[in-house]
């Protein structure tokens, strides 16, 4: 129940950029790139670079091919999706889009072209152009089980949990099993948990593809956690992070879940070897905090320029990170609320609704959350974690 | 079957990825002095091979070797891909040598330049399109400085300024843009100005013997004018003030019922008059409640760190000045047909009811129907 995070493309006009959150984080990161100074290499050996799959020049010319090409553009544009998400490397979104755009100016646009560049439009959080985009492509293809599920899936980061519902049931034609997974995973999140994770539980194995599986292994993970039941959900994290070592969204939950049980060198051990990917590195900034580690001003620093490049960018994709890394890592609560206030506006998972409980209860301002906590009763959210901010204190 | 097939990509799509890594990014620093620049420009390694290519060897490594070996290409790109202009005139750009700089994210190449430029550089022009056609979401990151005005832009993109100002007028930008806010906001959201307009049609009038009669001169319409317009100003501006910097919050759908609420008795109390000698209390007990309104349109936008006082300010000034420019506009005219009967037996009641009944949707709206 985390990170739905990529980047945001959404470019609202700002009239004036530098807020609070901002300031303090650019300032972090005045400090992050200080020592940086050019310098000519003494040794033609040195490595400066190295290039991951499928961004050296070489692919330029398959590129060339997939302006003509749709056999070539979807396969290519599909391969820099999954790279993106297995990675976590931005660029690989950028180059997706870059083998889209002509086929998305074609008119008709390409239907499965236009799903493609929903899911690259929901990376970097612009969910309502991803919406468009997947309204169109399902006008041509009402069918399109990767579309609907798409749907469902930002409407559910959204919290439009009716309307992602009904994308749902669009896929029991197509798996009925899958539809079943996306249909739990949201009454779990709409005053069903209870229900929901025992039908979950129930769902049989065998029926689903090895990546449902692993899903299925992450949506019970959440729900034990949810519960209460730290035991299952560690139990079912582990599961799914052998079936999915990839799955990166259940690798930051689970570090989420070993955080929240003081199992701070745990963390760092499960989260070694991602430390090029921010909402990891967060996690570990905030288990090196808890150890009092050397490695942490490092990581602050690091965490820091990310943060700023994003806002010098007009871009808040890690929002949802930016706050917690002011509230967990830097101690600044009142910025720490700003970000997770903005955060809010944009996209509504359960993960949301913490950081900005937690951030406007540190910064002794409940009111600020009234609108999220309001959001939390409507839906009946059940959440352990949720619960002592919900509740009026004494 | 179908979905079997796209299965991967469904789950993959569901748990969606925490992301991390930077986005495509090129720093270009620029000094002004004159007609003379002087700066750097940068690409990341990774941008640059993908660029023009340096892994010679193909071996998925970029070493320093390769990347001097290709710097005449790479400068052959920035040239191509990159033009400094003054009026419409081409600066003219001389690259120094090759350096890498390492940034936390990674090795970037960096190149030195200088140029100079037509004419004195007031307005800069800068045309940016590196790594055009291959990463739609590369943005060139500026900083750009003239004297000890330092300022920063995004490049790239479509929303990418075309003409950069380096006079020093950003602050005052920033102030005139609120001011343009408040204005703006007064004159599109019409609700606070139908809520004045019914405080102030009948300014122009005087409740005598149970009926509306002409005022004799300017001066009490003048005053009971002054009146309502202080009161409603005193009132936002409190409201306003307290919100903005976030000392009272009231939940924005509370705040916007009552704003139509108030227009309804403002207007209706022009057409069974309630109170006629004291409008300025109705402005200033409701203006509260529009000062709450005010806020939340300040707080999509946010105020600068730097300036939030004299953001805030120019905010409230513009509200102002869009609310005399009402008076100003319609005022006059009432005055000068007070004793038209019709103003008095029409144009009063029947658009007052037509400003309530107006009123009564937006609250409905607001308080039952809205989200």
């Amino acid at each position: 129940m985390m990170s739905q995070s990529v980047l945001q493309g959404c470019r609202r006009p700002r009239i004036v950029r530098g807020r609070r959150a901002a300031a303090v984080v650019l300032a972090l990161a005045l400090v992050a790139t200080a020592g940086a100074t050019p310098y000519v290499p003494g040794n033609d050996a040195e490595v400066l670079a190295h290039l991951p799959a499928g961004a050296t020049h070489a692919s330029i010319q398959l590129r060339h091919q997939a302006v003509q090409r749709r056999d070539v553009a979807l396969p290519l544009a599909q391969f820099y999706v999954s790279q993106a998400r297995a990675t976590g490397d931005l660029r690989f979104l950028g180059y997706a889009e870059g083998v889209l755009a002509p086929w998305l100016q074609r008119s008709p646009p390409d239907p499965a072209a236009l799903v493609l560049q929903a899911t690259v439009l929901q990376s970097r959080h612009s969910f309502d152009a991803a919406l468009n985009e997947l309204d169109r492509a399902l006008r041509a293809r009402p069918d399109d089980a990767q579309a609907w599920v798409t749907r469902a899936t930002v409407l559910r980061v959204l919290g439009r949990y009716d309307e992602a519902e009904l994308s749902c049931e669009r896929l029991i034609a197509g798996d009925a099993a899958v539809a079943q997974l996306c249909t739990q995973s949201l009454r779990a999140l709409s005053g069903h948990l209870h229900s929901a994770y025992q039908a979950v539980r129930q769902l049989p194995q065998q029926s689903l593809s090895v990546a449902a599986r692993a899903w299925r292994y992450s949506q019970l993970g959440e729900m034990a956690q949810s519960l209460g039941d730290e035991r299952a959900a560690s139990h079912w994290f582990v599961e799914c992070l052998q079936l999915a070592p990839d799955d990166l969204y259940t690798r930051a939950a689970y570090a989420d879940l070993l955080l929240q049980q003081g199992r701070a060198v745990d963390t760092l051990e499960l989260l070694k070897g991602f430390e090029s990917m921010e909402p990891m590195l967060l996690r570990m900034a905030i288990a090196q905090r808890q150890l009092n580690d050397p490695q942490l001003p490092e990581t602050r620093a690091l965490l820091a320029n990310a943060f700023a490049v994003e806002e010098q960018r007009n871009e808040a994709v890690h929002r949802r990170e930016q706050a917690r890394f002011l509230l967990d890592v830097e101690a600044q609560p009142s910025a720490a609320l700003a970000a997770a206030r903005q955060n809010w506006q944009v996209q509504r998972e359960p993960a949301d609704l913490l950081i900005l409980l937690r951030a406007a209860h540190a910064a002794h301002q409940n009111g600020a959350a009234a609108a999220a906590a309001q959001f939390a009763n409507l839906h009946a959210i059940e959440d352990v974690r949720l619960r002592p901010y919900l509740e009026p204190a004494p | 079957m179908k979905v079997r097939q796209r299965l991967a990509l469904i789950l993959v799509l569901t748990a969606t990825a925490a992301q991390a890594h930077v986005a495509s990014n090129g720093f270009l620093d620029v000094e002004v002095r004159g007609r003379d620049l002087s700066g750097s420009i940068e690409l990341a390694v990774r941008d640059v091979e993908l660029a023009i290519g340096v892994d010679a060897n193909r071996d998925g490594q970029v070493t320093w070797g390769e990347l001097r070996a290709a710097e005449p290409q790479l400068a052959a790109y920035v040239a191509q891909h990159l033009s400094v202009g003054v009026a419409d005139s081409a600066c003219a750009v001389r690259l120094g040598s090759l350096q890498v700089n390492p940034r936390v994210d990674g090795n970037y190449a960096w190149l030195p330049f200088t140029a100079r430029c037509p004419a004195l550089v007031r307005e800069l022009q800068i045309q940016y399109t590196m790594m055009a056609g291959i990463d739609p979401s590369h943005r060139g990151l500026l900083r750009l400085s003239a004297g000890s005005l330092v300022q920063t832009f995004v490049l790239g993109g479509a929303d990418a300024p075309a003409t950069l100002s380096v006079e020093r007028s950003s602050p005052w930008r920033a102030i005139e843009q609120y001011f343009r806010a408040g204005t703006w906001h007064i004159w599109s959201g019409i609700d606070h100005l139908l809520f004045l307009l019914s405080l102030l049609l009948p300014a122009v009038l005087v409740r005598a013997h149970g009926r509306w009669e002409p005022v004799e001169n300017a001066r009490p319409a003048l005053l009971s004018i002054v009146k309502v317009v202080t009161a409603f100003t005193l009132a936002h501006s409190i409201t306003l003030s307290l919100a903005a910097l976030n000392v009272v919050h009231l939940p924005s759908r509370l705040t916007e019922s009552v704003i139509a609420a108030s227009i309804i008795v403002a207007a209706l109390n022009n057409i069974f008059p309630a109170v006629t000698e004291s409008r300025a209390r109705i402005a200033f007990a409701f203006g509260l409640l529009h000062g709450f309104g005010f806020a939340s349109v300040l707080a999509d936008m946010g105020l600068p760190s730097g300036a939030r006082l004299l953001s805030l300010v120019a905010f409230n000034c513009g509200i102002e000045a869009g609310q005399l420019a009402l008076v100003l506009a319609v005022m006059p005219i009432a005055y000068a047909v007070r004793r038209v009967s019709a103003y008095r037996r029409a144009v009063l009641p029947w658009g007052s009811a037509a400003i309530a009944s107006l009123a009564l949707v937006w609250f409905i709206q607001r308080a039952f129907l809205a989200q």
